[in-house]
């Protein structure tokens, strides 16, 4: 089971963080958005180095071949497994896994990959919204609910 | 290495040391005697990597073997009290020796050689007797001077030493010989590594003897042995620097331990040696190489003993165990890689450092939850006193193995005793150590942002500690990551953490700038009560102490109160606030009215002012700090005359500043520095200040064209759509005068064009010092116009460019004007620029300079073009000319100017190869002359050749013409000049002159002289013939040969009678060289040419 989700916008402020349970004590947000935000730094040595073997080897070949958005198993900790997904706009997902609960150990890479996949679809629906202000963290309800159900359901 | 704070779970220093087989040195005396002493350091100082992993000891004669133990035959009744004894390794390490070596000064050729013998053989005895019953291996080494033998005495040393050896009873490679004169280095290694194969060997035969001992044992009551002597045969592999195979040992001790029964007596020894296991083994397998293996193994050692927790009131120890094993880790981690071994972000020591602070976090828990009652030390008799034998037994109980406690009492006492230590114990000083070690490890590894929350973490455990001056200066620090990155989540409980610290430790700067902070709209501050934090600042400003944080631990509270109550009427009466790098309840943005403004214009800065906090707030005084090349201006904000701005929660205010450029920023930029508003009691200010010059030009964070579809209040509209401009550009004042210009464009190419400006005065008032500057531009196509193009004031007389021109005062609505002349060889368009410098007195600056820039465009052209034709003397174009042949220049000039010409003259200047024809220069056919556009008027000039050049000529010669427009009449004039095209020169070596006439009356005879003249030194001989036709009779000689002489002339007499009338064809002499065949062509052509074609016959008239 998925602990929490984050979309994380270019300039790497949060836009979205949400978790499971009803429980929102600020202990629990806290450790949360600490998990999210060190796993910035995993991402963003992923996203460095990924960008240093494009720029080697030849021009056509890195655009033919599109990077898969999808960066897998950032880290884990002796808790919990972060997985980290990058949308060619540079907008992070972060999706972060108990590695104590059965559920979340045994995940499937695939899975990860599938529930990220349609957090991005769920992102980019929310930011269609045209009253919704680019950069701004995304307040929609509606994203909310749809991603609580996508922490609970698929993974 | 060891930086952490030592408690008892901190390994012993025999189990972190690297074992090195220990080599004992005997006989030698190191204070008296310098070769020894020589030989000694030589052993001992600078052992670097690369030499024998061995360690020397100085044996003195007092030494004391360990006793050996009686060896057992059975181990059926032993019950062995425990794992490991504390006192195997070091007897290991330091004590027992794998071998001795005797030092002894002896020459082979020594006088006294069978006293030395004795003495030296009693030496072995002594020493064996001394290590009587270990195996240690004796070796002897002769020291010597070195000072090669006579060659005779060769036989001696090896019979002496063959002696020595059956003396000592050793076998000879056991004895060493030293020479100490030279080279000792040398001679020391090469000993060295004898020694250390011999101590491989020892170390080798103890090994075997412990493997003896297995099959004696059995699993029900010798488990412990099992361990014990599987780490023996580990460490006894290590000395002898076997690692893979220590390895393997270390191995199965630990396997066997974990098949160890565990009960609540053993836990802490059965942990405590697990530990020292697991270190070494980790520590063999970075020696390996195998850093994986190693990352493996102390996790999965972690995962089998985190649930074997024992007694729960000693809970402490357990979480105490863990964090030491992880910190140990770490420090191997760390070793292994100062010895090069690569780690990556996701795997490096930080983690475990920062999961030894973790477990040392739950430590601190769990002695909070067990050792509450813990409040004095158990008294006398203390369970802490006495000596274990064993690594992790407990003093009170040493060496029982029964499950239950003997004597609960006893053991109370002894949990109260632990519990006690542990409460006094100082656990933040542990984690901000472990924390440290942590936070340079993720800085080394790339990840700041970790890095930031353990410095955090660490910030808070300095404020557990009560050391809130520590904990404030991380948090600031971090609280600027946080802010960048709008993780305000995170900001807010940084920022919330800080805001404690400063109140506890009273430092009003911090504390103020921390609270303007928090009212920030993206801070969340406990409780929600941003009101208090903005009475807390007012309180601040009227020098009242503030009403404490919510949470603070109760000891610090009353301290701060003391602290606050001497600071707060002290130091700093004025507090400034960066309030850029701040987030804070004032937002501002500054606009110039204009991105460009004139000297004399008011400069208008508009100040928008956004109160985000809803209160009033109350500014004495504002001002901006607006900043030029030359100078830094402060204007003081007012609104409406009022200097007290007043702000109100929520809503935008709009303020204008109005001021003047000062006459030193002509062509300047001018940028809005700073805003700073001043919060002002009587005796304290705080002063917010916002610079604005250092906000990075970020991309605008809002985009105003989006905000059309947001919901938000009118004035946050209208405050995120103004977008901030702060600098404008200075430029010099609008000039107010007007050039006319006057002039007969096209200019043509060669003439001195005049133009005529007036430049008029429309300013209010007299101009002064005006100076008018004339320069040319270059365009592209007309680069580098000063070089073709002459510009002057008088005709005719080119000056200096740019010329400059003092023209003086020039009062209102009058008028100046000038002429210029310009003369240009290129036809392009010339563009001159004409410059206008003055200085006028405007009522608020006096000598403002002004300048203005008028251009004026001219286009030249070419007055007329020529063009050359050549004919003979009866007017047919010729390709060629003979020398001294006269021929017809006759040069067409097509007139291309509008303007009306007067052509005054015009002449050819032959070059050197031509002259005229006739005897001195022809007066020109086309002078005075007028023409106008399109006409064109024909010269003609009769020139001959002079002789045939050698090269081909270039041109006939240049073709002047002077003319002037007719309109101008002040009698200058231009010279044109023309370059005619060439005509080739041929040399004939005769001419002929006919008289041919060119009409002819029918049935009249006409008498024909034809003259041949030769022009070479030789005689020429022709073969002639008339070529007659239908149409003419004629009389005189048909074909005849004739010899021209030199320089001479002969004369042939011919009569023609046409007979019809019209255009005929006159009879023609055609020549033929005899001889000299190379000129018959030219020949040729010249009779061709000299004998008409036709000759028109006149019919004749009967009348």
């Amino acid at each position: 089971m998925a602990v929490c989700v984050a979309v994380i916008g270019k300039d790497n402020s949060p836009l979205y963080i949400g978790g499971t349970g009803n429980d929102t004590s600020t202990d629990n947000e806290l450790s949360r958005q600490w998990l999210v935000h060190t796993a910035l730094d995993a991402l963003e040595e992923r996203l460095a180095s990924t960008n240093n073997t494009n720029l080697n080897s030849s021009a056509n070949a890195s655009r033919t071949e599109l990077r898969d958005l999808y960066l897998g198993l950032l880290y884990s900790t002796d808790t919990h497994k972060i997985y980290g997904y990058v949308t060619n706009t540079r907008i992070k997902l972060v999706l972060v896994t108990s590695s104590t609960s059965p559920s979340g150990s045994n995940i499937r890479d695939a899975e990860v990959r599938t529930a990220l996949r349609r957090l991005h679809a769920l992102y980019a629906d929310a930011i269609c919204n045209p009253f919704h202000l680019p950069g701004d963290q995304i307040t929609s309800t509606k994203f909310d609910k749809q991603v609580k159900s996508l922490i609970m359901n698929n993974v | 290495m060891a930086t952490q704070p030592s408690d008892n779970t901190e390994f012993p220093p025999e189990i972190i040391l690297k074992p090195l087989a220990l080599i004992g040195l005997s006989g030698l005396d190191t204070v008296n005697n310098a070769i020894h002493k020589a030989i000694w350091d030589a052993f001992s100082n600078n052992r670097r990597p690369d030499r024998a992993a061995v360690r020397f000891k100085l044996l003195n004669n007092t030494f004391e073997f360990p006793v050996v133990k009686p060896k057992r035959n059975s181990y059926e009744w032993y019950i062995p009290k425990g794992i490991l004894k504390k006192n195997w390794i070091t007897k290991r390490v330091s004590l027992i020796p794998a071998v001795v070596v005797i030092f002894y000064d002896m020459e082979w050729n020594d006088p006294q050689w069978n006293e030395k013998i004795i003495e030296c053989a009693s030496r072995v005895q002594s020493i064996r007797a001394a290590v009587e019953g270990h195996a240690t291996r004796v070796a002897v080494v002769v020291v010597q001077s070195g000072l090669s033998p006579p060659p005779s005495e060769y036989m001696l040393g090896a019979e002496r030493a063959q002696a020595l050896c059956s003396a000592c009873e050793i076998q000879s490679k056991s004895l060493f010989v030293l020479p100490h004169s030279d080279h000792l280095m040398g001679y020391i290694i090469r000993l060295e590594n004898a020694f250390y194969d011999i101590a491989q060997n020892y170390y080798h035969h103890e090994t075997k003897n412990i493997k003896q001992h297995r099959d004696h044992l059995n699993k029900t009551t010798h488990q412990y042995l099992f361990v014990r002597h599987q780490f023996k045969l580990g460490f006894l592999n290590e000395l002898k620097q076997d690692i893979s195979t220590a390895h393997k040992h270390y191995m199965h001790a630990y396997n066997n331990l974990l098949d160890t029964r565990q009960v609540d007596t053993n836990v802490h020894e059965i942990r405590t040696v697990s530990g020292y296991i697991n270190y070494k083994l980790c520590k063999l397998l970075f020696a390996l190489n195998l850093p994986r293996d190693a990352i493996a193994q102390v996790k999965s050692h972690i995962d089998r003993y985190k649930n074997r927790i024992g007694p729960t009131e000693l809970l402490f120890e357990h979480y105490a165990w863990i964090a030491r094993q992880y910190s140990a880790f770490g420090e191997l981690f760390d070793e292994a890689i100062r010895l090069g071994l690569p780690a990556i972000q996701s795997q490096h020591p930080g983690f475990y450092y920062q999961y030894a602070a973790q477990f040392t976090v739950k430590r601190r828990q769990a002695m909070r939850s067990v050792c509450c009652d813990a409040s004095h030390y158990p008294p006398a008799p203390d369970p802490m006193e006495g000596i274990v034998e064993f690594y992790g037994q407990r003093p009170w109980r040493p060496g029982r193995l029964s499950a239950d406690p003997h004597d609960p009492q006893k053991e109370q006492a002894a949990v109260l005793a632990l519990q006690y230590n542990e409460r006094i114990f100082n656990h933040s000083a542990m984690i901000i150590s472990f924390l440290g070690s942590a936070i340079s490890q993720f800085k080394t590894f790339h990840s700041p942002r970790m890095r930031k929350q353990l410095v955090v973490e660490m910030a808070n455990e300095y404020y557990f500690c009560a050391d809130y001056g520590k904990a404030l200066t991380l948090l600031s620090h971090m609280l600027w990551d946080y802010r960048k990155e709008k993780w305000w989540f995170l900001a807010s409980h940084v920022l919330n953490r800080a805001l404690q610290c400063a109140y506890l430790s009273a430092k009003i700067q911090d504390y103020i700038q921390l609270s303007v902070e928090a009212l920030s709209k993206h801070i969340q501050v406990p409780n929600n009560d941003k009101d208090r934090i903005f009475r807390n600042i007012m309180a601040v400003l009227n020098m009242n102490i503030p009403s404490p944080e919510p949470n603070l631990p109760p000891s610090s509270q009353s301290k701060a109160l003391e602290m606050w109550q001497l600071a707060i009427d002290k130091e700093p009466l004025t507090v400034a606030i960066d309030m850029i790098n701040i987030a804070s309840f004032l937002e501002v943005k500054t606009k110039f009215k204009q991105q460009k403004y004139r000297m004399d214009d008011t400069i208008e800065v508009e100040l928008f002012v956004r109160l985000t906090y809803n209160t009033t707030l109350e500014v004495k005084s504002a001002s901006m700090t607006i900043s030029t090349n030359t100078e830094t201006i402060d204007i003081s904000i007012t609104d409406e005359g009022r200097t007290t701005l007043k702000l109100i929660g929520g809503e935008v205010k709009r303020f204008l500043c109005q001021f003047k450029a000062s006459p030193h920023d002509n062509g300047s930029e001018m940028k809005i520095k700073s805003v700073s508003f001043v919060l002002d009691s009587d005796r304290r200010k705080i002063v917010m200040n916002f610079k604005i010059d250092e906000i990075k030009n970020v991309e605008p964070t809002v985009h105003p064209e989006l905000l059309h579809f947001i919901l938000s209040p009118k004035t946050d509209y209208e405050f995120d759509c103004i977008m901030p401009l702060t600098t404008t550009s200075i430029t010099s004042r609008e000039c107010r005068l007007s050039l006319d210009i006057k002039n007969a464009v096209p200019a043509l190419q060669g003439e001195w064009f005049p133009t005529t400006f007036t430049v008029i005065n429309h300013e209010d008032g007299p101009v002064h010092d005006m100076s008018i500057v004339l320069s040319l531009l270059s365009s592209p196509d007309n680069p580098n116009p000063e070089s073709v193009t002459e510009l002057g004031f008088t005709h005719g007389e080119p000056e200096a460019q740019p010329i400059k021109l003092c023209v003086g005062d020039v009062s209102k609505s009058s008028s100046y004007s000038n002429t210029f002349y310009l003369k240009t060889n290129r036809t392009a368009t010339t563009t001159v620029q004409i410059k206008v410098m003055y200085t006028i007195n405007a009522y608020e600056t006096p000598q403002l300079e002004c300048s203005k820039e008028f251009t004026t465009k001219i286009t030249v052209i070419k007055p007329f073009e020529v063009s050359t034709s050549f004919v003979s003397m009866n007017f047919k174009p010729i390709t060629k000319c003979y020398v001294d042949d006269p021929f017809i220049v006759m040069p067409q000039i097509k007139i291309l100017s509008p303007w009306n010409l007067v052509i005054l003259d015009t002449e050819l200047e032959t070059v050197e190869s031509f002259r005229y024809a006739d005897n001195k220069k022809p007066q020109s056919c086309i002078s005075n002359l007028r023409v106008a556009e399109k006409n064109v008027a024909s010269d003609a000039i009769c020139i001959q050749a002079k002789y045939k050049p050698k090269e081909v000529a270039p041109r006939v010669g240049l073709y002047n013409i002077s003319w002037h427009r007719e309109s101008n009449t002040d009698g200058h004039c231009v010279m044109s000049t023309t370059a005619l095209s060439a005509l080739p020169i041929d040399e004939c070596p005769i001419t002929v002159e006919v008289n041919y006439p060119e009409v002819v009356d029918l049935q009249t005879s006409v008498p024909l002289k034809c003259t041949l003249i030769g022009k070479t030194n030789t005689p020429i001989r022709l073969s002639l013939s008339v070529e007659g036709t239908d149409a003419y009779m004629f009389s005189g000689y048909k074909k005849f040969s004739i010899t021209v002489p030199p320089r001479d002339k002969v004369e042939l007499c011919y009569n023609i009678h046409p007979l019809v009338a019209g255009n005929t064809i006159p009879p023609r002499l055609k020549a033929t060289v005899l001889g000299d065949t190379s000129r018959q062509e030219v020949v040729k052509e010249m009779f061709e040419k000299i004998f008409p074609q036709n000759i028109f016959v006149m019919p004749k008239y009967n009348k």
